[in-house]
């Protein structure tokens, strides 16, 4: 009898003992569960693999509506438009172009519309020896400056590729200059940071939380 | 035995089975166990080919049931006579970040919480000392004045330490030069992320979530398939891209054109015009002999 009645309290605390299990996992006592907050998704302007400006070529590509980029709509064909200096020998920008921001090299000695504009055909460009240069394929007209990084874009080294590498599978799209640069202000504009890593428990590391001070 | 035993016995029992159904109840969530197939899976590089179709289908039809969508997963395998090199302009480089997050939706890396491949380190002019460099940077735009960047991931090395701790082999070099997980075996010891001086591995300590609008289709067995929980993963360079021919996805969405990309075995690649041409400067940790295939070069 004695030997059952073991048996019986063993039993009985096993019961006993998987009822308490299966209350604590039912109240969630280990906090199986517990919620963490979503980390909010990137903005899928951060994932564009588009250039940072649209160039003329590509307008062209694209057959967007290029009457804006008519010269001779305002323009006299016969006569080659004037270029006004103020005092200091800076170019006046007219107001039918005050889009145009100027400053190209830090000197302010090539802000000369017609140091790459054709002053005689308005819708080519010209390099300064002379030689003409079409609006859709302009990096020559660059290079005929920047002769290292002409050289460094012509092996790909210098700006944008996509596509394939292996160009025996598939072609490889190349970018112009102006395809990022802007040529009245090339250097290369400031951007906003897609935002950085989200660690598990946030810590303001020491070198940024002395850069914020206390 | 009498009848007031054996009822007393039969009620203490089917309690008892009870409450230990009861107590086993946070089972009947588990979901993602391994399937029969899986866990019967060989090595990967003892696969025949009609075997790994078979492989891919169960892949397929996993990521179907968990997502709703049915993707395109491929065994891509190295390529003859292509070794493929990473080149990273440092002068280029404006810190944006926009490489870490086309990564992440390249190759299905968790959402929440989060795992990127890619880390941007922000130093100060003048220095490379990485107790200086930075990455939570926050500021309204970058480039920022008195500061570069420079962003490290996987660097493939040619000696890689990662591969030499794994106790399963897991993880290895292919003739490409990519080191590459198998995640369906792995172990998830972590012994390789202990061993990468470039913190370049990430672990899956929970189930990995990921939004199904943002699940990238095209996928590789060794690159860019759904992770589980429990395994680890890191940049492969994007074989699922790389090994049919494209620049991986980094590459393409940097939009200072800081990131060169190629086989170093053509004399004609862009990498290997850089390698020869430009001021490649370091091998990053050079000095602990691993010998990466990731090279960071200056303009001037």
């Amino acid at each position: 009898m004695n030997g059952q009645f073991k048996t019986t309290a063993v039993l009985t605390g096993l019961v006993a003992a998987f009822l308490g299990l299966a209350g604590a996992f039912r109240s969630d006592l280990w906090d199986r569960t517990a919620p963490v907050s979503p980390i909010p998704l990137v903005n899928l302007s951060f994932l564009s693999t588009n250039t940072v400006r649209t160039n003329y070529a590509d307008l062209i590509r694209l057959k967007a509506d290029l009457s804006d980029f008519d010269c001779y709509a305002c323009h006299d064909e016969k006569k080659p438009p004037s270029l006004r200096f103020d005092t200091n020998q800076n170019l006046v920008i007219p107001e039918e172009h005050s889009d145009i921001v100027m400053g190209h090299g830090g000197h302010n000695r090539n802000n000369n519309c017609f140091n790459c504009h054709n002053e005689t055909n308005l819708v080519l460009l010209q390099t300064r020896d002379g030689r003409e240069v079409k609006f859709d394929y302009s990096p020559p007209l660059c290079g005929s400056c920047h002769g290292p990084t002409y050289r460094d874009w012509e092996a790909g080294a210098h700006g944008r590729t996509s596509g394939y590498w292996d160009r025996n599978l598939g072609p490889a799209d190349r970018k112009q200059c102006v395809s990022c640069h802007n040529p009245h202000k090339p250097p290369f504009p400031p951007r906003p940071p897609a935002p950085g890593p989200h660690p598990l428990r946030a810590v303001v590391p020491p070198t940024l939380a002395q850069e914020r001070g206390p | 035995m009498n009848r007031r035993s054996f009822l007393r016995t039969g009620a203490v029992l089917a309690s008892g089975v009870a409450a230990l159904a009861a107590s086993l109840s946070p089972l009947r969530e588990l979901k993602n166990y391994t399937s029969l197939e899986q866990w019967t899976q060989k090595y990967y590089k003892e696969l025949t080919p009609a075997e790994m179709a078979k492989v891919l289908k169960r892949i397929e039809g996993e990521v179907e049931r968990q997502y709703g969508l049915r993707p395109h997963v491929r065994d891509l395998k190295p390529m003859d006579g292509v070794e493929f090199v990473y080149c990273l302009n440092l002068t280029r480089c404006i810190g944006c970040r926009k490489c870490v997050h086309a990564c992440v939706a390249e190759n299905n890396q968790s959402r929440t919480p989060e795992i990127q491949y890619i880390r941007v380190l922000r130093f100060p002019h003048g220095s490379l000392d990485m107790e200086k460099a930075e990455h939570f940077y926050s500021p309204d735009s970058v480039p920022e004045k008195g500061y570069f960047y420079m962003p490290v991931q996987c660097q493939q090395c040619k000696n890689p330490p990662c591969v030499k701790v794994c106790p399963v082999h897991a993880t290895w070099q292919e003739k490409d030069g990519i080191t590459v997980i198998d995640y369906d075996w792995c172990i998830g010891c972590r012994y390789c992320e202990a061993a990468c001086p470039y913190w370049a591995r990430r672990f899956n300590f929970t189930q990995p979530s990921i939004p199904a609008e943002r699940l990238n289709l095209d996928m590789a067995y060794l690159g860019n398939r759904p992770r589980r929980q429990g395994v680890m993963e890191k940049c492969h360079f994007c074989v699922q891209r790389t090994r049919a021919g494209r620049y991986p996805a980094c590459l393409e969405v940097c939009p200072a054109g800081a990131r060169k990309f190629g086989n170093v075995l053509d004399p004609n690649s862009e990498v290997a015009y850089i390698l020869k041409n430009k001021r490649v400067f370091i091998q990053l940790k050079e000095e602990m002999g691993t010998s990466p295939r990731f090279f960071y070069y200056f303009d001037v």
